[in-house]
């Protein structure tokens, strides 16, 4: 495999009592697309949310591109973090105050520095890229789950970031939109973006992963190819999850 | 029914002090706006104070409530009757400055500024919790994209956080103005010839309240715009919000 952008070595969280994450290690490659499944409570949104740092590890080490950027229990370089890492959330969270074009814009101007120009031309760009060239003006509350959700995924990608972390972004979905998001999440793959997706949709880490991880009790319990892991699991609680997740 | 009119809209009445009845309501309008802007400012550092974070400031954030909690349980007669005695006493045994305890600044006269202290204290206390409600009525998802994003703390607050809160808090924070400027009305204990008071004296002088029910007027002219503002601001905002916020 290529360079190494993003390494998460013995990473620990815990909630009081509750460990959520009991020392997950691994590596992500650039180009590379990691499909993160596993049952409810598992620890998989905490772990992207540790990743950048919307919740602080206890303890563990991240590296983006050989930088630490945390370690010995301190955020280092949380600017950089931010921003060659981009989030996109199940819930969308774009800022309703702002049209499409202006949720895309604004972290350009106000984090990128961007002239006001170069800014509007990007946001249409991106806008047009995930298809919704008609929608530039529109604001969130107008605008479909779907179309929401790929406003979300523009205005994370506005920022250039060099790894895209993608949690449920589309289990609060009506059936009939998820195609749309995923689409665009496999033309983001087949142009080589580095990817952590949390998903349920097994079609997806599938056919587009590169790895598929998965997580119980906050620990890594198998990874793999996709056709190994999914296909072919090794561990019990792979299989029970996989018999329970297959059977709908 | 014509006694009941002539009682409470003796026209005659009502236009010779006409021109008193203003000078009072000037007073109102002046102690609304002081009280008003002062306590505006007041209750968003208040409400600052109670949400500074960390372990060492948790006194300054307990005392910010206590304080908001307790302004807010005292009817306001009493507040400025402690403050008009309290300051007054305190001046005349030079216990602190005579500027202070019988404040007469830009020549108004000590009444309106107890009013206006009492006001802000008492108003304060309510918008610091209309501040606090707006900024958490805003989605926590709100702060984390923003921050996802790369923008700082300050900055998610600036361009994302507070163009929120403040759609929500102008609505709450009218409805506090109006109130205040109703209360304003209780400096006339101190003797002060605001609209109320000019009122009462003219009642006493005629025997006819017709100058009481011109300075009800005088109010509503104001307020009543004001409130329909308040609902048309609602209405506004429900129906931009009508699906936004996740
Ligand atoms: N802020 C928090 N405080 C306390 N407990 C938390 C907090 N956030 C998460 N947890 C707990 O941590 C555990 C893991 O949560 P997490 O959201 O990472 O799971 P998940 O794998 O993403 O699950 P799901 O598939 O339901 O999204 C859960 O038991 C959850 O209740
Ligand atoms: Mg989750």
């Amino acid at each position: 495999m290529s360079e190494t952008i993003l390494k998460v070595t013995d990473l620990q969280k815990s909630y009081g009592q509750l460990d959520v994450l009991a020392g997950i290690d691994f590596e992500l490659a650039k180009g590379e697309v990691v499909c993160v499944i596993g049952p409810s409570g598992s620890g998989k949104s905490t772990l992207l949310r540790c990743m950048n740092m919307l919740e602080l590890p206890d303890g563990g080490r991240i590296e983006l591109h050989g930088n630490e950027v945390f370690g010995e229990g301190k955020p280092k370089n949380l600017d950089v973090l931010r921003r060659e890492v981009g989030m996109v959330f199940q819930q969308f969270n774009l800022f309703p105050h702002m049209s499409a074009k202006g949720n895309v814009k604004i972290a350009q101007e106000k984090v990128r520095n961007r002239k006001k120009k170069a800014c509007d031309e990007r946001s249409i760009e991106l806008l047009t890229e995930v298809g919704l060239e008609e929608k530039i003006d529109e604001y969130p509350d107008r605008m479909s789950g779907g179309q929401q959700q790929r406003v979300a995924i523009a205005r994370a990608l506005a920022m250039d970031p060099e790894v895209m972390l993608f949690d449920e972004v589309t289990s609060a979905l009506d059936p009939e939109l998820v195609k749309g998001v995923l689409d665009v999440m496999r033309n983001l793959a087949d142009k080589g973006m580095t990817m952590v997706c949390v998903t349920h949709e097994m079609g997806f880490a599938r056919e587009v992963g590169d790895r598929v991880i998965f997580m119980d009790g906050g620990v890594i319990v198998e990874e793999g190819k996709p056709d190994d892991v999914l296909g072919n699991p090794q561990q019990e609680r792979t299989q029970r999850f996989l018999g329970l997740v297959l059977e709908h | 029914m014509e006694q009941f009119f002539n009682t409470y809209f003796d026209f005659s009445i009502m236009g010779e002090y006409f021109g008193d009845v203003l000078a009072g309501f000037w007073w109102t309008i002046k102690l609304s706006m002081f009280g008003g802007v002062l306590a505006l400012t007041w209750g968003l550092i208040l409400s600052v104070l109670r949400q500074l974070p960390g372990k060492w400031l948790a006194p300054v954030r307990i005392l910010a409530i206590a304080y908001i909690d307790a302004l807010r349980g005292i009817p306001m007669l009493l507040t400025l009757l402690l403050i008009a005695g309290g300051l007054g006493t305190l001046a005349s045994q030079d216990a602190i400055p005579r500027e202070i305890g019988i404040p007469n600044w830009f020549g108004y006269p000590d009444p309106f500024w107890y009013g206006v202290i009492a006001l802000t204290l008492t108003y304060g206390a309510y918008m610091a919790e209309v501040y606090r409600a707006g900024i958490e009525a805003v989605p926590r998802g709100q702060m984390e994209a923003a921050r996802s994003l790369g923008m700082s703390h300050g900055q998610a607050m600036r361009f994302v956080i507070v163009p929120q809160a403040v759609r929500k808090v102008i609505p709450p924070l009218l409805n506090d103005f109006i109130a205040l400027m109703k209360d304003t009305s209780l400096v006339s204990v101190l003797g002060f010839v605001e609209v109320v008071q000019v009122g009462q004296d003219v009642y006493s002088e005629t025997f006819n309240p017709s100058a009481l029910t011109l300075g009800a007027i005088m109010f509503l002219v104001f307020t009543i715009p004001l409130a329909r503002m308040v609902d048309w601001l609602i209405k506004k905002q429900d129906s931009k919000f009508r699906r936004g916020i996740p």
